[in-house]
Formats: C-alpha cells, sequence, structure tokens
C-alpha cells in the first residue's frame, strides 16, 4: 500500500463526511437506498476497494452522527434508525432542550463508533475458526436467516409463506434472460433486483397517488411546518466525555458493546429494546431521555458498524441484516465484488481496520465537530434549499440506470415487477431483511426442485 | 399567515406536490439513462456519465422545485 492510495483513502473520507452529513439530515433517507446505490455504483466504475471501505465506514459514521439532528431540531427523523429516538427526543425538545440532545446524542454515536470497531475486530477473530463451514452452507444459512426474519415480523405467516413464491420470481426473471439470451449464462442479475426491493415501498405509493379512486382516500396537506431552534454558539473544540455525564458515558458503551455482539438481529428492534432496558429503573424524564438518546446513538452506530465489519473481516458473506442491506455493495456487485472475491478476499484484516480507522476517524472529526457548532444552520440550509422530490428523483434515477446496465431495457420492466411485488408485500408486513435473504438464497433453494 | 392549500402528499416522511415529483423523476431518470447510454467511451465510462446525468439532473430539480416545508425560527428563550 502506498502513499497514493493512503491520500485517495482520506479525501474519500472526507467526501462521504460531507456527503453523507446533508443526506442524513434530510428527512426520511432510508439507509440502505441512499448508502448501497453509491456504494454500488463506486465499485463498478472501478475504485480501489481501500478507499470504497474508507468512503463507506466514513459515510455510514457521518450519516448516523446526523441523522438524529433533524430528531432533536424538528422532531422528524432523519432516517429509518433514527425513529425509535423521537420518543425521547421529544420529551427534551419540550423542556426546551433541544441543543442538549444533539450534543448527547452525537457524543453517544462517538461512543459507539469507538467501542464498536475494536470490538468488531475481537468478535471477527472469534468466528474466524468457523468462517469455513459458515460459507460452505450459505445458502442454507440465508434461507434460515429469511426464516428467522419471517418469524420477527408482523406479519408471520404471509413472511413464511412469500419465501418460496419471492425465490421462484428472482430465479424465474434470471431463467428469462439466459434463455432469451440477454445476459451471458455466467452472470447473475443482483444489483437491480437488490435496489428493486428497496425502492418498492415508494414505488407502490408513487402508484397509488397516479390511481384517481386511491387519490381521494390519501390525506393532501399543506406544507410541512418545521420548526427550529436557534443553537447556542459552542466555544473551543467539543469533547464527548465531558458533554455526556459518567453513567450516559458508561451505558452508552455497554449498549454499544451489546450492540455489536448482537450484529446479527435487526439494528432498530436491538436499539429500541435495549434503549427501554437500560434506562428504564430512571424516574427523572430529562435525565431518563437524556440517557435513552445517547445510549441509543451509540447502539445504532455501533450495531451498523460491527453489522458491516464482523461479516466483512471473518466471513466475506452479508450475515447481518446492515451487511445484507445498506453494505452490501461491499460484499456483492458483480462483476466487480461477488460472495467468491469482495472486499474480504481483496483486503488483509489490518487493511480493512486501516481503511475503517482511517475512515471513521475523518468523518468523527468534520461531523462531529460540525454537528456540534452548526446543527441548526445546516438543517436550516437543508430543509430550505433541497427539496425532496429532487432526492427521489435522484435515486429513481440510479436504480432505472443500473437496472438497464445490468440487462438492458427489459430489465427496466423486471427491476419495476420485484419493486412493485415487494412494495406490495412490504405493505403486508414482509420486511426489507426477509426479502434481502430470500435475494440471497433463490439459487440455492430452488435447487430443491 | 397565509392560506395554504392542501395539494401536498406524503412520500417517505416529507411532504411533496405530485407533478414536481414527477418532473424530478423524469429528469434525473432522463439524464441519468441517457448519460450512461450515449457515454463514447468503454467500462466504467457509461457508468459514470450516468451517475454525473443523475447528479444534474439533482441540481437541476433541487433549483426548479420549491421544498414544500415551512421553517418557523424559535429564538433563544432560557
Amino acid at each position: 500500500m502506498d502513499a497514493m492510495i493512503i491520500l485517495q483513502m482520506i479525501l474519500a473520507g472526507i467526501g462521504g463526511a460531507v456527503l453523507y452529513t446533508l443526506i442524513g439530515i434530510a428527512p426520511g433517507t432510508d439507509e440502505t437506498a441512499v448508502l448501497a446505490p453509491v456504494t454500488i455504483a463506486l465499485a463498478l466504475s472501478g475504485v480501489s476497494p481501500y478507499v470504497i471501505l474508507a468512503f463507506f465506514i466514513s459515510a455510514i459514521v457521518a450519516k448516523k452522527l446526523t441523522d438524529s439532528i433533524p430528531v432533536a431540531v424538528a422532531g422528524i427523523p432523519g432516517g429509518v434508525m433514527a425513529a425509535p429516538m423521537v420518543e425521547h427526543a421529544m420529551v427534551l425538545k419540550k423542556h426546551g432542550l433541544p441543543d442538549v440532545s444533539i450534543k448527547k446524542m452525537a457524543s453517544g454515536s462517538v461512543i459507539g463508533t469507538l467501542v464498536s470497531i475494536p470490538a468488531s475486530f475481537l468478535i471477527a477473530n472469534a468466528i474466524l475458526p468457523y468462517a469455513d463451514v459458515i460459507s460452505k452452507h450459505a445458502g442454507l444459512i440465508f434461507f434460515l436467516g429469511a426464516v428467522f426474519l419471517a418469524l420477527m415480523t408482523n406479519n408471520k405467516i404471509l413472511s413464511l409463506l412469500i419465501i418460496v413464491p419471492f425465490a421462484i420470481l428472482i430465479q424465474g426473471l434470471r431463467h428469462l434472460y439466459w434463455g432469451l439470451e440477454i445476459v451471458p449464462p455466467e452472470t447473475t442479475v443482483f444489483v437491480s433486483f437488490f435496489l428493486g426491493i428497496t425502492i418498492g415501498p415508494i414505488v407502490v405509493t408513487l402508484f397509488d397517488l397516479l390511481n384517481k379512486d386511491a387519490r381521494k382516500k390519501i390525506p393532501f396537506l399543506g406544507k410541512k411546518e418545521i420548526s427550529v431552534k436557534k443553537s447556542d454558539k459552542v466555544k473551543g473544540i467539543p469533547n464527548p466525555f465531558n458533554i455526556l455525564t459518567k453513567k450516559e458515558s458508561a451505558t452508552s458503551a455497554l449498549g454499544s458493546l451489546i450492540g455489536s455482539v448482537t450484529f446479527f438481529l435487526s439494528p432498530v428492534g436491538m436499539t429500541v429494546f435495549l434503549g427501554e432496558f437500560l434506562t428504564r429503573h430512571i424516574k427523572d424524564p430529562v435525565k431518563r431521555a437524556s440517557r435513552a438518546i445517547s445510549t441509543m446513538d451509540g447502539l445504532t452506530n455501533a450495531s451498523y458498524i460491527s453489522g458491516t465489519l464482523i461479516p466483512l473481516i471473518a466471513i466475506g458473506l452479508p450475515l447481518s441484516p446492515m451487511a445484507i442491506g445498506p453494505a452490501a455493495g461491499l460484499f456483492n456487485a458483480p462483476p466487480v465484488f461477488t460472495p467468491e472475491h469482495n472486499i474480504h478476499h481483496i483486503l488483509s484484516m489490518s487493511e480493512i481496520m486501516l481503511a475503517t480507522i482511517i475512515g471513521a476517524v475523518i468523518a468523527l472529526l468534520i461531523t462531529f465537530y460540525i454537528t456540534i457548532k452548526f446543527a441548526s444552520e445546516i438543517c436550516a440550509f437543508v430543509f430550505k434549499y433541497i427539496p425532496h422530490e429532487a432526492l427521489i428523483g435522484l435515486f429513481a434515477g440510479l436504480v432505472v440506470m443500473l437496472a438497464f446496465m445490468d440487462a438492458g431495457w427489459i430489465n427496466i420492466f423486471g427491476t419495476f415487477l420485484i419493486a412493485f411485488v415487494s412494495g406490495i408485500l412490504f405493505r403486508n408486513g414482509v420486511n426489507y431483511g426477509v426479502m434481502f435473504m430470500i435475494l440471497y438464497a433463490a439459487p440455492w433453494m430452488l435447487g430443491w426442485f | 399567515m397565509d392560506k395554504q392549500e392542501k395539494e401536498f402528499v406524503e412520500v417517505w416522511e416529507d411532504n411533496v406536490k405530485i407533478k414536481d415529483l414527477l418532473i424530478a423523476m423524469l429528469l434525473c431518470i432522463g439524464l441519468s439513462l441517457g448519460g450512461y447510454i450515449l457515454a463514447p467511451g468503454e467500462a466504467p465510462q457509461p457508468l459514470i456519465f450516468g451517475l454525473c446525468g443523475g447528479v444534474i439532473g439533482f441540481i437541476i430539480s433541487s433549483v426548479l422545485i420549491k421544498p414544500k416545508r415551512k421553517i418557523t425560527y424559535l429564538e433563544e428563550e432560557e
């Protein structure tokens, strides 16, 4: 590894931190939808894997630091993962303390990052001896993962019943493309199907809007009302350990550690469960809320980082909700990365560690500083100048382009089909995790018949 | 306070106008797919053209379309 690569990693880290500081603040941006296409596009355009990893780590750290800002400032989550924190942030906002909640959340995030990186390397090392066994039975494991996640959803029966039909849909399209000689037999269309699942819910919502009957039932709204509170200026360089009380630091470190160990479980589920469990005993509502948000923010950060790093270091297969969703591009972006040849195989453990540390440190330095100093200014900028329509448009554009790239015009329709089916399933209580697991397990499962 | 017309819908936890959303989607899809197809060189050039097209579409739509958010600033109360 030479100085050029390290310089590129640093630049990629800066780019990722700045870009995802802005995206993190934009309300309602789903982690998978905003991180996966960009990572996949970078991988496919031939960027060095070191640079991609540094970019990705910086992007998740930055996004996780900032997606809680709109929660504190305006009470709307900046991402799916920030949703569980709204309730506690509202308690602080009601007591006139939104600044406090931003600082506490951002500091919790820093602790989550600092705890989870070493923890991930330790856990990955512990799993390493079993890696061969695990990857030999990957198809079975993804299938069991789909069953396990299906049992966790709100609609268990549909989630279980849909496993085989959804696998048929995916493999059916692949065999159709092979049969029509649109893609060569050694190419497995993956990226566009993955993105199709991701944008499913939004596609279904859009077509509801175009349906006259359904439109009558949708509530039409005025402008989204957001009140932004001007924050106090902070002097000097903020120190997360001074912002948090000792007890808060300790609980967020503990939460982050547990979040790292449970890397294979749903991060949102763990955040809600542990966030409540670790703070239930506190009576004073303000103290409880500030302990809860610092812990939850640490935990989400930790589960994201460990969910990416542990499978990446130890196995090379996306065996966590995080790896199968937002980080999917690091594991599978054919033809550049495949389950047999991805960042796990290309980089050594110390190289993965180096790229991770570069990405994380840059994101922490830039984003933590910006977050604490200019939280309300950035929020106001994003709310005022970035229309939500443009963000949705950009992701639609990326998905259509990548669909065309995978298998030509027919695949734009194929991806649309997958998106529409996934969206309807999602609306009926089948979550992303189940569908992503099926996507990975499909070739193995159809070997049964 | 001016009278607000209720003409927006909620998509992905924020309010949008259907017409503006369609404009933004057409712009971004057109420019990214167009960039991909029209790029003159070999791989990975089409992808880079396509990505740039998408970003240009994003910028144009940001200029053309006003966000549907109403921001009120609260002064320091303490």
